[in-house]
């Protein structure tokens, strides 16, 4: 027992401690929201687009500003804020790192497309000492499905690249396919098709031996049964969708002027349900299934990346100022202090053990803490300290839970060695149900919400799981050595009890 | 013995269902109160949920405290104010951006911190930052939590006590928003978080005074012999200096929060959100004892089993010519002297004098 317990105790403090070392020599720090550090903020300003038929509507950027929200929420669980400012998209978003990753993630305005791939073409280069002759792209033959059969007998190699104004829906056009660096490394012939991002109802990546993209699509004839229709032309490669290098029919997403993918149709018949694979990385397949989802903006807007456009990325300060951030601190350290007096007046030994324990459960939930803003974005603002401030209170009540029992047992007569397991197992199942009830909290919370509700709901989770852990790996343990002590056992007053006899005697003094 | 002696050995004789009577009375004016205040005054709603207006000045040499200040002079020491690529200046309110009086002050107030003229302060109206979605999500959230935690509670408690733990949270919920409605603080997402912090804590606080009643209602001593609401009587009084101590150390740091925070430093943003924890996290654990014990306690008693207990109890009080009171306190408490032993009781020994709960045999263990 006295073993078990010893092993249990190292192997949970230098785990703590093990972990905060990596944590700090790895350098992960917690992220801290824009309220507490500030971040970077994206300016999207509105193409002034004069062929335009409606002016732009505040509705239009309001809708904009929802689904950009919901691309970041997307991206992890960084509290951004979007806001449309006057006739502007002002987002903003916490850590500088991500200067260039927010500005991918926000820039992508246009409409999202799928049309049927005519034919790969060559990266063409310009500086050809052969002059290739021109070839000018038909006007497509459409039918009444908005389709049209590929243009026969004109130079493919020759075509150029469609510029944005020809990039249109009902015609065909030559548009490449990027790598990371932004560098063209095929371009592709593009047939007509009226299928766009609005038929599609969700989309998610997930590991099938490899990562692909699982993409639903709405019902009936904007959705499911539109990409039947175009399926069933590129399974049989018909001249609408001639087949390609795996000797089937390809479709092509097209997002802001780039094929983001060219995937074979292999079945004529989805009935609304698609997989997209390619050998993706499992970044590529979560960009992917992000660009599918929330692919449309209503409105484009300029390039921020572009020196000459009005949008523009900026670094922003804190919006709580230096001051709230430094006096919540010294509250949080006083506060802690106050709380260590009171524990130890209250329950001595057992007390300074409690404080121990919340000592491991903190270091182990600032390791996880830095660790998701590193990896997951997860952002630390005001409302995530100061719940974990709350935390900490929740997280000393397990040790009171037991603690009472304690003090009840003895004073029922109990010896207090005998007392110290079995109050704990009984106090632990108190505490088990309890932090349970918190963790579904937290589970649906963070399943079911949205931006900081989110954050909040991982933290709820983590503070209730640390909590359990602490308690039984660290002070079960604790508890277990002190009853090994003979001089403990023959002095309760050390651990905040009452002796037997006081607690025998106790109530036949009048009251 | 003194009373807090008695706490710190959990051997307080409160009489909780007496003290019920009074606490309903106050906790049902409460949430009328705060009712009314919610229907009459509404929450204020702050700039991330409602918009309102952007100010942007250049203003290189200016510091925080400096904007804060002046802005304290027209009203809106709340105001969220942020240096933009350096030197900019950005202050966003919560003010209708057609009220042209109220911003032609604050952009009056930013000319002169900045010392320019007025046409180079520029404002804007500016959109909430709170998606109507999130609200949506976070409430259809809530509900699922709800159910699930009722069902959670029914399978290892039983439906009685997942009822009135959600009656508790229930209730703590509207006092905390009406004090929240009543005296018009500003509504931000950082409490709405404090808000679910405190439904979080308030379910839990309830979960482990359940759970002790629980453990008291399988002893051995008491089945038969007191009815339910003496029982849960009895586990309350055990648990009161637990549910104290807990709160002294979860009210410890938010109450230095609020003091340091607000009256030391003046920091604005800290007060109000404090404020709203101190006051959730004490409704949370009075709720626990004054609104989740006696909800529950009054359904127990409905049970049948309970009641046929209870009357089996008095049945046998009156043959003895004692009221019901007296068998109860004789069942569970130690205050009252013994009854003289009677032909249909077996002789007990006196109970654990101060405890309510004769110890349990002691049980050889192995070493």
């Amino acid at each position: 027992m006295s073993r078990r317990s010893l092993v249990s105790l190292v192997l949970i403090v230098a785990a703590a401690a093990g972990l905060l070392a990596a944590s700090l020599v790895v350098g992960n720090r917690p992220l801290l929201g824009l309220d507490l550090k500030g971040g970077v903020e994206v300016v999207l300003v509105p193409v002034d687009d004069p062929d335009r038929p409606v002016a732009i509507t505040e509705g239009d950027l309001d809708t904009a500003v929802d689904i950009i929200r919901d691309r970041i929420d997307g991206l992890g669980v960084a509290e951004p804020d979007v806001t449309r400012q006057g006739g502007r998209v002002v987002v903003q978003l916490p850590g500088i790192s991500d200067q260039q990753r927010a500005i991918d993630v926000v820039g992508q305005t246009a409409e999202l497309r799928f049309r049927p791939v005519c034919a790969e073409l060559p990266v063409v280069t310009f500086d050809s000492e052969v002059e290739l002759p021109q070839t000018e792209l038909p006007d497509p033959d459409l039918d009444d499905r908005g389709l049209a059969p590929c243009p026969s007998g004109i130079d493919y190699i020759s075509l150029d690249t469609s510029t944005p104004a020809e990039d249109v829906l009902e015609r065909f056009v030559v548009l490449p396919e990027r790598d990371d660096n932004g560098e063209v490394v095929t371009r592709y012939l593009l047939g007509p098709s009226t299928l766009t991002g609005a038929g599609l109802s969700s989309a998610d990546s997930s590991f099938r031996g490899e990562f692909v993209v699982d993409a639903t699509f709405k019902g009936g004839d904007q959705g499911a049964d539109k990409f039947d229709e175009i399926a069933v032309e590129c399974y049989s490669g018909t001249p609408y969708c001639p087949p390609g290098v795996a000797g089937l029919g390809q479709l092509a997403v097209v997002v802001d002027g780039s094929v983001q993918s060219a995937p074979s149709v292999q079945s004529p018949n989805f009935d609304g349900r698609v997989v997209i694979s390619g050998n993706f990385s499992e970044q590529e397949a979560d960009d992917l299934a992000l660009v599918l989802r929330y692919g449309a903006l209503p409105i484009e807007f300029q390039d921020p990346t572009d020196p000459q456009s009005d949008s523009t990325s900026r670094a922003v300060s804190a919006t709580i100022g230096g001051d709230s951030l430094r006096a919540g601190i010294i509250a949080g350290i006083v506060g802690l202090a106050l709380v260590f007096l009171y524990m130890v007046g209250m329950y001595r030994l057992l007390g300074l053990v409690a404080m121990l324990s919340l000592g491991v459960s903190a270091t182990l939930l600032w390791v996880i803490v830095a660790w998701l803003g590193e990896t997951q974005d997860l952002a630390l603002t005001l409302a995530g300290v100061t719940g974990l401030i709350v935390a900490i209170g929740v997280s000393l009540d397990s040790n009171v839970v037991y603690f009472e029992h304690l003090k009840e047992d003895v004073a029922t007569g109990r010896m207090l060695r005998s007392s110290l397991e079995q109050s704990f197992l009984a106090a632990f199942r108190t505490i088990f149900r309890a932090n349970f009830a918190s963790l579904i909290a937290a589970v649906i919370l963070y399943w079911l919400s949205a931006g900081s509700v989110r954050g909040f709901a991982l933290m709820l989770g983590l503070a209730s799981v640390l909590d359990l852990v602490a308690t039984y790996f660290f002070l079960r343990p604790c508890a277990q050595l002190m009853a090994r002590s003979p001089s403990l056992m023959a002095h309760p007053h050390r651990l905040g009890l009452p002796t037997r006899e006081e607690a025998m005697s106790a109530g036949v003094e009048p009251s | 013995m003194s009373r807090l002696q008695r706490l710190w050995r959990n051997q307080t004789q409160v009489d909780f269902p007496e003290l019920w009577k009074t606490t309903l009375k106050v906790s049902a004016a409460l949430i009328l109160i705060s009712a009314i205040a919610l229907l009459v005054r509404g929450v204020n709603l702050g700039i991330e949920f409602e918009g309102g207006t952007v100010w942007e000045a250049s203003a290189p040499d200016v510091s925080t405290a400096d904007v804060r200040d002046a802005l304290r002079g027209v009203g809106q020491a709340d105001a969220k104010i942020q240096f933009v690529g350096g030197d900019v200046l950005r202050v966003r309110a919560e003010l209708d951006a057609t009220d042209a009086s109220s911003v032609a002050e604050v952009s009056m107030a930013l000319a002169n911190l900045t010392g320019q003229s007025l046409d180079d302060i520029s404002f804007n109206s500016i959109s909430a930052s709170w998606g109507s979605e999130i609200t949506s999500k976070a409430i259809r959230a809530l509900i699922v939590f709800f159910i699930v935690v009722a069902i959670y509670i029914t399978l290892t408690l039983e439906w009685r006590m997942a009822l009135a733990a959600l009656v508790a949270v229930a209730h703590d919920i509207v006092i905390t928003v009406g004090i929240y409605a009543l005296f018009q603080f500003e509504v931000t997402p950082a409490t709405v978080i404090a808000f679910l912090t405190i439904m979080g804590y308030s379910l839990y606080d309830t979960l482990v005074v359940f759970d002790k009643n629980r453990d008291y209602q399988r002893r051995s001593a008491l089945v038969g012999r007191a009815t339910y609401t003496r029982i849960m009587n009895s586990a309350l009084n055990t648990v009161l200096l637990r549910s104290v101590n807990t709160t002294i150390t979860s009210v410890l740091p938010v109450l230095s929060m609020l003091v340091i925070g607000t009256l030391v430093l003046g920091a604005v943003t800290l007060a109000e959100f404090a404020v709203a924890l101190l006051i959730g996290l004490l409704v949370g654990t009075y709720s626990s004892l004054f609104v989740a014990a006696p909800a529950a306690a009054w359904m127990k008693e409905r049970q049948p089993e309970f009641v046929e207990q209870r009357e089996r109890l008095e049945a046998r009080a009156q043959s003895r010519g004692a009221t019901v009171q007296d068998v109860e306190e004789v069942a569970v408490g130690p205050s009252s002297p013994a009854p003289a032993p009677s032909a249909d009781r077996p002789t007990r020994r006196p109970s654990q004098p101060g405890t309510a709960i004769p110890p349990r045999p002691r049980k050889r263990k192995r070493r």
